[in-house]
């Protein structure tokens, strides 16, 4: 009996210790690649303009910023955005970006031009609120992105995987947001 | 030369750079000039004090502390070596006092004039502006000694040019804009015609002409922020104006898609004698000049106005450090609005909520379309990132937002027309077939109005910066069927802000100017409905 428990406590062991190491092999890989983990093929840098608010949020300050030549387009607009998420040492430059805002993926639409960007909830749950604070968060990004890719002509915001109304309760971007109109 | 962080001489210059750069005016107040400078990057035109320091040459100095505020620059000052250093953008710029020098990066250039000294300030010749700063920016930087206007940076102008135009009828402002952009305008100041374009760039430099044609004795311009202002100062001898783009009718064509440039056309009508009685414009709008502002008859006022008070329920708003939350204070507000309203105006209130709920945006237009109120108001506090910001700002909605929703509107317009030719008179209900976004359109003037005299008496009144009045897609004024503004009261992040819409006096202030501001466009508009 003895034996046989043991047997069993060793084989469950075995056993989660498989999904352990399934798991950190696989997960990584099941998941769309993050800023960190977009693949650097070379060392050739590009650089790139965030917008930032200003201290007393009523106008923009770009920074220029170096950033690694990505391979694909997708890859490259999430190293630039993670720039703006970073945020600027210069504190007349505010990111307006939510604490733990995470941009989980980008998708091309390239017959409609329109880029995707998928956030984690931090961008609606984390928003300190105000209409000047979402005016900026919806801008920054949209200015950043036009700034950087000519190409971009809507900009779609989605919170992990899904269209919301708004980030704030002010502005609407259940829609794409047409990155010529938007002011 | 170089200075290392950490090392003696950086020490000292950090410590001594604030003392000798603080801000004076004397010496400009002896020369009584001053330099305009104009903006891109959306701070304020300002003002800056110039100094003729050398009575043999004309030359005009800017002291450094002006000088590294309108380029952001860096500052550094050595007392014992008399060298000022200014990191602008890339560039590092080494000023030694009382000599001529200026060390570009590693490369000395010279200037024609000596950097001075003078009460209490070090002075910089105008020329470093134009031959040293200019060339090496990345922003353009434009001085024009004539005017003693400097510009900085390029954005992407969207006004263009201006052309005066004047023949036996009267004198025609045209405007080249490449895109087609709102605007307002207004005859409050008498003998001024105010030309607001909302998202308009413009170089003032090119738009500001000091002497005028015809009916117009000049011209100024001014960007403010993102939008732009034209003031038409106008002879006695206008009867009336109008403005609009040239070719109005032939502006189906954007239908297509093509982006052509459009003149927008401010015609000043001359008085005749006899007086034709605008024969030649049937059925434009023109307006009357008036003496006193626009006064207008008050033939039916707004009977009944819906007051908003932003977020609720689980949507907090904006909570302040100290724990207040936005939703509670907006409706706090809006109560008191509602009974002043009643008991000043007169008037009918509907609320889109009167408790702590929750009420969907969409929700809070239709309690207004279904009460039949003939304005909106939406009361809200501002917030931000960090405590600095500052001010209570003006919202109007702005016309369909995405080129999407245009043109679906554009297409349905045109589906309702179609169909309202082939059926018979009674035909009705094609209002819904307009995308709401073109319903809300057709208050924007009125809208634009309201928001401009909440605005003005706002600013008069609650004494906290005055942001101005913004055109958004915000979304609780998508579907009105009425002119509608959204108030941002004061920051809830600024803790000074804070208390003053925590206090009483504040409170009333806001509300005083906002009856006001309602009275004042009950006189001008008869109400819709």
């Amino acid at each position: 009996m003895i034996r046989t428990k043991g047997w069993r406590s060793i084989a469950i062991a075995l056993a989660m210790l498989a999904v352990i190491v399934a798991a950190i092999y696989l997960v990584p890989r099941l998941r769309t690649k993050g800023p960190a983990e977009v693949q650097k093929v070379s060392e050739e840098m590009r650089a790139v303009t965030i917008f930032f608010g200003n201290k007393s949020a009523d106008g923009f300050v770009s920074e220029t910023r170096e950033v690694p030549v990505a391979q694909g387009f997708e890859d490259q607009v999430k190293l630039v955005l993670a720039e703006l998420i970073k945020g600027s040492r210069d504190s007349d430059k505010i990111s307006a970006m939510p604490d733990s805002t995470a941009l989980i993926q980008v998708f091309w639409v390239e017959d409609t031009q329109t880029l995707v960007l998928d956030f984690n909830n931090a961008l609606v749950a984390n928003h300190p609120g105000g209409s000047a604070g979402e005016y900026y968060t919806i801008s920054n990004v949209v200015k950043t992105v036009s700034a950087n890719f000519p190409q971009v002509a809507r900009v779609q915001f989605l919170v992990e995987g899904n269209q919301v109304e708004s980030i704030a309760g002010h502005y609407a971007v259940d829609k794409p947001i047409d990155v010529k109109k938007w002011r | 030369m170089t200075v290392r962080p950490g090392s003696f001489a950086f020490v000292a210059l950090v410590c001594a750079v604030f003392l000798p750069c603080t801000p004076r005016v004397a010496p400009a107040a002896a020369a009584g000039k001053s330099l305009g400078v104009v903006y891109a990057d959306g701070r304020q035109t300002e003002d800056v004090a110039l100094a003729k320091l050398d009575k043999d040459s004309d030359e005009l100095f800017v002291s450094a502390y002006d000088l590294a505020r309108i380029f952001k620059a860096t500052k550094f000052w050595n007392p014992d070596n008399r060298k000022l250093v200014l990191r602008i953008g890339n560039h590092r710029y080494m000023l030694t006092l009382d000599t001529r020098v200026v060390v570009v990066d590693e490369t000395p250039v010279l200037l024609r004039m000596n950097v001075r000294f003078d009460e209490g300030s070090i002075m910089i010749p105008l020329e470093f502006i134009e031959g040293v700063l200019a060339p090496r920016s990345v922003e353009k930087i434009a001085l024009d000694r004539t005017r003693l206007l400097l510009s900085i940076g390029s954005p992407e102008y969207n006004l263009t040019g201006i052309e005066i135009v004047d023949d036996k009828d009267g004198t025609r402002a045209l405007l080249t804009l490449t895109d087609e952009l709102l605007y307002h305008i207004d005859s409050d100041t008498p003998g001024i015609l105010r030309l607001k374009i909302y998202g308009g760039r413009l170089n003032p430099l090119k738009f500001t002409m000091p002497e005028g044609k015809g009916l117009l004795n000049r011209v100024r311009a001014e960007q403010v922020e993102q939008d732009a202002y034209l003031f038409f100062d106008v002879k006695k001898t206008v009867l009336r104006y109008r403005v609009e783009f040239e070719g109005e009718e032939a502006a189906s064509a954007a239908a297509t898609g093509k982006k052509a440039p459009r003149k927008l056309v401010l015609f000043l009508e001359r008085a005749k004698l006899p007086e034709i009685p605008g024969a030649d414009f049937a059925g434009k709008k023109m307006v009357e000049m008036l003496d006193e502002g626009a006064k207008r008859k008050m033939i039916e006022p707004v009977r009944r106005i819906a007051v908003d008070p932003g977020h609720g329920g689980s949507d907090n708003g904006r909570m302040s450090s100290s724990g207040v939350k936005e939703k509670d204070v907006n409706l706090a507000i809006a109560l008191m609005l509602r009974d002043r309203l009643k008991e000043e105006l007169g008037v009918d209130v509907v609320m889109t909520r009167t408790e702590d709920v929750l009420v969907p945006l969409d929700e809070r237009v239709e309690k207004a379309n279904a009460a039949g109120a003939q304005l909106f108001v939406s009361i809200h506090c501002n917030g931000w990132f960090t405590s600095d910001a500052e001010g209570f700002e003006v919202f109007f909605l702005a016309p369909a937002r995405n080129e999407e929703e245009a043109r679906l509107g554009r297409d349905e317009n045109a589906s309702v027309s179609y169909e309202k030719q082939n059926a018979s008179e009674e035909s009705g209900g094609d209002i819904d077939f307009i995308l709401w976004d073109m319903v809300q359109n057709e208050y924007l003037t009125e809208s634009s109005d309201l928001a401009e005299m909440v605005q003005r008496e706002m600013g008069t009144s609650l004494g906290i910066r005055n942001r101005g009045v913004k055109q958004t897609g915000l979304r609780v004024l998508k579907g009105l069927k009425m002119p509608g503004v959204l108030i941002e009261a004061a920051f809830l992040s600024n803790p000074k802000e804070e208390q003053l819409l925590l206090s009483p006096e504040f409170r009333e202030r806001f509300i005083e100017s906002a009856i006001e501001a309602i009275r004042k466009f009950q006189g001008r508009y008869p109400g819709k409905g």
